[in-house]
């Protein structure tokens, strides 16, 4: 699979949803596979939460693949033999894009709780900007899962000509109330580290890395199942040689503490904050009257929804939503559940339904 | 469903119709009406497979279970909705018509009639029949709710459904004297356009 990672510099100022502006900004991208000499075989896939533009293989060093790799290679769901799969760490994220960490032209500093606000619908004006880059006019599909599939149905929305396929998985057109709710115990935690400045450790030479790891550590349990978790960890005892902390008990409590403890040494807590305020904000309706239907009109891409039986963070109700107002809307658009063994998290793995289904779509005809 | 079947359908369904089958299995129907009619097509099925079979197919469909899906297309307007041979299946099949035929201006049913010559003679040997329409063993068949072609039509009267057009079906697809003079004997099935 060819794989390039690169840097893209955009000069142009970009006008943001909040109404400010960043004088030029940067993207982290990561493409597979090869364009095609018509651009016609280009694939958007858009990170969730978390992730970045790693997406697939598995670079020097690390332990894990990119956080798509069961879908995305050659001769994989997303075929990289013949597809273009372009991935791009979002701005606002901190992992090469312009985000909290980036210094500031203005300032010489980190933006730090400085940067602006952003919004799904930002990105997809940083990855439009992206694709005139790339030379591609219309993308075969943009995938997604979670605050990734709400991305893909962004860009049905902004760009109907530009988009033929739009695959939106566990996602939903707006969050729960419950989940703004949890977010904002997650940003508390953050806030609350003493260790945060309002934001302004990096100038201060701090890391709220405490509360990072324990929003985390709230936000891993909301991304699995119940039952996924009693069937991984059960009520075992953690082995004695391997605590992360001398009062862990459980497995369970041990995997919470190892799995905070890399994401807060990975992860910038305002980029943190961010991520949630996007995906708190995220509403496409809003500029509808609040009417969805109204709001898909104007898409001529074709919709694939998909929910996962486990995921109660964004239950099947979500996208059985989207499909409803998208079938008054009369748009093209397919609406399923699948089994997932792992809750929110069943989009990022591999399953033979799943699979097959998200492969079925990218090549049918559109 | 068979080509005779499907030119009956096809040929009752309007073009640029908004269509919404219930039952819609690989898809083929909704399929051939974009292609043909410039049909907006939704199919609504459960089986995972059959729902491959439609995203290969490029028909857009819904996963649901007929009788606990038909609730969420309360306010919708669609012009046709299809039934082929999947009345029988429902758990509750005259809420659903009801409920269909609020949301679609006419609706399709294809119906297998159980009072059919050849499942009477089955009943009569003892044993529950099967035939070409009803191949599935009792312990294996979807039908829940099985009628003849009298009783169906008994609870379109009772219902006010309203029956716009009509066609018999003898055992090999095809329109016979026998079956349209005596459509619960001698018909296999039968298509119906109730608004």
């Amino acid at each position: 699979m060819k794989t390039v990672c690169k840097k893209i510099s955009f000069g142009d100022s970009l006008a943001l949803e909040s109404g400010q502006t960043l004088s030029g900004f940067e993207l982290m991208t990561e493409t597979y596979g090869e364009l095609n000499s018509d651009k016609t075989n280009a694939v958007l896939v858009c990170h969730a939460f978390s992730g970045n533009h790693h997406a697939a293989g598995t670079q020097e060093g690390e332990e894990k693949p990119g956080w798509w790799d069961e879908m995305i290679g050659d001769g994989k769901t997303i075929d990289t033999t013949k597809f273009f799969v372009v991935s791009l760490n979002n701005i606002g994220g901190c992992h090469g894009s312009s985000g909290p960490t980036t210094i500031a032209a203005e300032t010489d500093q980190p933006y730090g709780a400085n940067f602006p606000e952003v919004s799904v619908s930002d990105w997809v004006e940083t990855q439009k900007l992206l694709a005139d880059y790339l030379g591609i006019s219309c993308w075969e599909m943009v995938a997604g899962g979670s605050l990734g599939g709400m991305q893909a149905l962004q860009w049905a929305i902004s760009y109907p000509k530009r988009i033929k396929k739009a695959a939106i998985i566990a996602a939903s057109s707006k969050i729960s109330t419950q989940n703004i709710a949890l977010n904002e115990v997650a940003r508390e935690i953050i806030k609350k580290d003493e260790n945060f400045h309002n934001g302004d450790y990096l100038v201060k030479g701090a890391s709220p890395k405490n509360g990072l790891k324990a929003a985390r550590m709230l936000g891993h349990i909301t991304y699995l199942s119940e039952s996924n978790m009693s069937k991984r960890f059960g009520r075992k005892l953690q082995d004695p040689d391997n605590k992360m902390d001398a009062d862990v008990n459980y497995e369970v409590e041990n995997y919470l503490q190892y799995k905070g403890e890399q994401f807060s040494k990975t992860f910038d807590a305002n980029s943190y904050i961010l991520m949630t305020k996007a995906m708190d904000s995220f509403d496409p309706a809003k500029d509808f009257d609040n009417n969805l239907v109204k709001c898909l009109q104007s898409i001529q891409a074709k919709l694939l929804i998909a929910s996962f039986d486990s995921d109660w963070l964004f239950p099947k109700e979500y996208g059985l939503d989207i499909q409803m107002s998208a079938i008054k809307a009369g748009i093209d658009s397919t609406y399923l559940e699948l089994e997932g063994a792992y809750g929110h998290d069943s989009f990022l793995f591999y399953s033979d339904q799943y699979a097959a289904v998200l492969k079925n779509f990218l090549n049918s005809n559109g | 469903m068979d080509n005779k079947l499907q030119s009956i359908v096809l040929d009752w369904i309007p073009s640029n119709s908004k269509v919404i089958d219930f039952g819609c299995g690989d898809g083929a129907l909704l399929k051939i009406l974009t292609e043909q009619k410039s049909a907006t097509g939704y199919g609504v099925e459960n089986d995972p497979e059959k729902i491959n079979a439609c995203i290969i197919n490029g028909v857009s469909v819904i996963q649901q279970d007929i009788d606990a899906g038909i609730q969420h297309y309360k306010g919708m307007d669609f012009d046709v909705a299809v039934m082929a041979s999947s009345i029988q299946c429902l758990r509750k099949p005259r809420d659903a018509m009801k409920n269909i035929l609020k949301v679609a201006n006419e609706c399709v049913i294809t119906l297998p009639n159980f009072g059919n010559w050849e499942l009477r003679l089955g009943i009569l040997n003892g044993k529950m029949p099967s035939s070409s329409q009803l191949p599935a063993k009792w312990y294996e068949t979807k039908n829940l709710h099985l009628c003849t072609i009298t009783d169906f039509e008994e609870l379109c009267h009772e219902e006010s459904f309203a029956i716009k057009k009509k066609i018999y079906l003898n055992r090999r697809g095809g329109s016979s004297w026998l079956a349209n003079t005596f459509p619960n004997l001698f018909a296999a099935q039968a298509v119906y356009l109730i608004g």
